[in-house]
């Protein structure tokens, strides 16, 4: 099905027919959702809204306007691609990505010896070195339900990290349900195999995150999903907070898989239990909770390690409230 | 759990497999088998966590599918032959349903998506009741409808399990997944025979048992759920590994270990019934699961892997005593010289 649906968007970019929305498709659920919600491609503002967002940016964050050129709009692009040749592209490209798999079996576990694997004590899962790291990630913000926050994912200096950046607007959408709104954030694709077979990644010999970032000196949250074929799951995460210190110096965070709590639709669940990592398989780190602001973060690599020290299994109970203390403390 | 309703919840697992064993009408055999998935839920679910839940919710809906499919295969027979005793199964139609139904609860491929998913989201102790005794009930009425069976079908699916528990097993880095992979390659086995000597089928399915509770044990023993905790156990218990070493090595078929007995006596079986294609094929791929415990084995027993912590020794909260196994490890590892006897059976 995802298949089809990547063959379709081919399709509506050679004949330039407006992009197939969620809504169109009632019945795919909310996994083609994330799949659609992409805003890597810039969406052209409302003129008036884009003064407005550049005074305000001007106001707040001027100097900052000096280190980024925030290019809100983008140019519509124009590929030519064959329908034909799209369909072909994209069979061949998933027969070779089984054969791949299948050879890589032989190696060991992802492609690499099982001794390389069992002896590994750090991996960097991302980094962003072009353009095709960022493809590995989705930008959302509460635009997507009717608010009116912006977030975007560039490629920052050098090309030696990625730059999320907007504005946030605690305006809530007119739908006569949401209360509270303002959020951006980006989270990792599913990894995927041939012929999009839903994958997860394998860290249980890993239990530490461990993140290179440098904030806007806001407090940001850090969620994890597990891979699961049950619906009545896909709102269960584990979160954690990261608090950014501004830069202009790299931070180095490491939070132990042992601190993530357990949380359900967004309400954090009394009874906690272990965050079991050979089944991970999406990294978000989202942002809420403040009026009209421009936010920004860059993010250098993001890996998991095994620090020898670190042995705790799972965040008791109190730690949890601890932590929900400090965040109503925070100004945001 | 309070004790009282855990050997509660427990005797009925025995008992809807008891039932299962013994009855000859159909419909108390189709009790028996709702009585153990009912009862064996909560087992599985006894550590809760979401994972336990998922696990459990899967394993529910595949056997509960697998029991409709029984129960209309029973009536498809019953309405043929009028007949609820459990003798030969008259319709094709019915023996074809029955067998998927009894396929799906074994885990036999096609319909072995369950096994390393449910087994990976339990346990150790649940993954042993799982891997060992569910297989139980299935396999008797198989044993007991074996001559009204479609051989193709029987042996296609024989087959291809022994090739999906191979190459399925083959880059797992969590034992529970190794053992269902490798419960899965078993059966396959077990199937493979049933139709030319269903004695031979139920001397590999106690064999099998017996390595897998023993593996199992050792474990649960040293609190191993993937290859790098099992690599770390030769500082703590040399012995243990050792054991662990010559389990894995009798699992893979391996003379002049235990498990090499149902392999030869199957692959002779197959040999006098005129089949050779048959039993080359299985053996060349059960070199794929001697492949995997061998790299396990490599890891945990013939190297000493080096530590990743600073900790020299591996990190256990409680020491575990495990009473069975001294014997089971001995049976699993030096029965083959009590093959001559097996003549007995003919």
């Amino acid at each position: 099905m995802a298949l089809v649906h990547k063959l379709l968007n081919g399709t509506c970019i050679l004949r330039k027919c407006p992009k197939p929305s969620v809504a169109s498709y009632p019945f795919l659920g909310t996994r083609f959702a994330d799949y659609c919600s992409s805003s890597l491609q810039k969406p052209a503002p409302v003129p008036g809204k884009a003064s407005s967002q550049r005074k305000t940016e001007g106001d707040l964050q001027g100097h900052h306007q000096r280190d980024v050129a925030l290019d809100i709009t983008c140019p519509e692009e124009k590929p030519e691609v064959s329908f034909d040749k799209a369909i072909k592209d994209e069979l061949k490209n998933h027969f070779w990505r089984l054969k791949d798999d299948i050879v890589n079996r032989w190696i060991g576990p992802e492609g690499r010896p099982l001794h390389e694997v069992l002896l590994e004590q750090a991996r960097v899962v991302w980094k962003f070195r072009g353009k095709e790291d960022l493809d590995k990630w989705i930008v959302t913000s509460d635009k997507t339900i009717g608010g009116r926050s912006e977030a975007f994912l560039k490629m920052g200096k050098n090309n030696q990290s990625a730059l999320l950046y907007g504005t946030l607007s605690s305006d809530t959408p007119q739908d006569g349900e949401s209360s509270r709104s303002g959020y951006c954030a980006m989270i990792s694709r599913i990894p995927r195999g041939p012929f999009e077979r839903k994958r997860s990644y394998d860290w249980s010999q890993f239990n530490t995150l461990y993140l290179r970032v440098r904030g806007d000196g806001r407090p940001w949250m850090v969620n994890i999903r597990e891979d699961t074929d049950i619906i009545q799951r896909k709102n269960q995460m584990y979160s954690y907070f990261m608090f950014t210190r501004g830069g202009p110096y790299w931070q180095d965070v490491k939070i132990p898989f042992s601190k993530f709590f357990f949380s359900n639709q967004g309400r954090i669940r009394d009874a906690q239990y272990q965050l079991l990592l050979d089944k991970f398989w999406r990294l978000g780190s989202p942002r809420s909770r403040c009026l009209h602001i421009w936010c920004l973060v860059s993010v250098h690599f993001l890996a998991c390690s095994q620090p020898p020290s670190c042995c705790i299994l799972m965040a008791e109970r109190e730690q949890v409230l601890v932590f929900l203390l400090i965040k109503a403390l925070i100004p945001s | 759990m309070n004790p009282l309703i855990f050997t509660t919840i427990l005797m009925t697992v025995l008992l809807g497999t008891m039932i299962v064993m013994m009855s000859s009408h159909w419909l108390m055999i189709w009790i028996g088998f709702e009585m153990n998935l009912l009862a064996i839920i909560p087992i599985l679910m006894k550590k809760y966590n979401p994972r336990t839940m998922e696990a459990s919710t899967k394993y529910f809906l595949t056997q509960a599918t697998a029991s409709m499919l029984l129960m209309m295969a029973i009536i498809i027979n019953l309405m043929h032959s009028g007949q609820w005793t459990i003798t030969k199964v008259f319709n094709p139609t019915a023996s074809i349903i029955m067998t998927s139904a009894l396929a799906m609860k074994l885990g036999l491929t096609p319909f072995h998506f369950w096994v390393p998913e449910v087994t990976q989201g339990i346990s150790l102790t649940s993954g042993l009741i799982l891997l060992t005794w569910q297989k139980l009930a299935p396999m008797s009425i198989l044993y007991q409808i074996s001559p009204s069976i479609n051989l193709n079908i029987l042996l296609t699916m024989a087959v291809l399990s022994i090739l999906v528990g191979g190459w399925g097993g083959l880059n797992q880095t969590q034992l529970r997944k190794i053992m269902a992979y490798s419960s899965i390659a078993h059966m396959g086995w077990m199937t493979a025979v049933l139709v030319y000597s269903p004695t031979l089928t139920m001397l590999n399915m106690l064999i099998y048992i017996m390595m897998t509770l023993t593996m199992f044990m050792l474990f649960i023993q040293s609190s191993s759920t993937t290859t790098l905790s099992l690599s770390h156990t030769w500082n703590k218990t040399p012995l243990t590994t050792t054991l662990i070493l010559i389990t894995l090595l009798s699992m893979g078929g391996l003379p002049p270990l235990s498990g090499f007995m149902p392999k030869w006596m199957i692959i002779q079986e197959l040999t006098k019934n005129s089949s050779i294609i048959l039993p080359t094929l299985m053996a060349i791929m059960a070199l794929l699961n001697l492949y995997f415990y061998m790299r396990l084995t490599y890891s945990t027993s013939l190297t000493m892997f080096p530590s990743t912590n600073n900790m020299k020794m591996k990190w256990q909260f409680e020491t575990k005593q495990i009473t069975l196994l001294p014997p089971l490890i001995v049976m699993s590892s030096l029965l083959l010289p009590l093959t001559p006897m097996l003549s007995i059976l003919d």
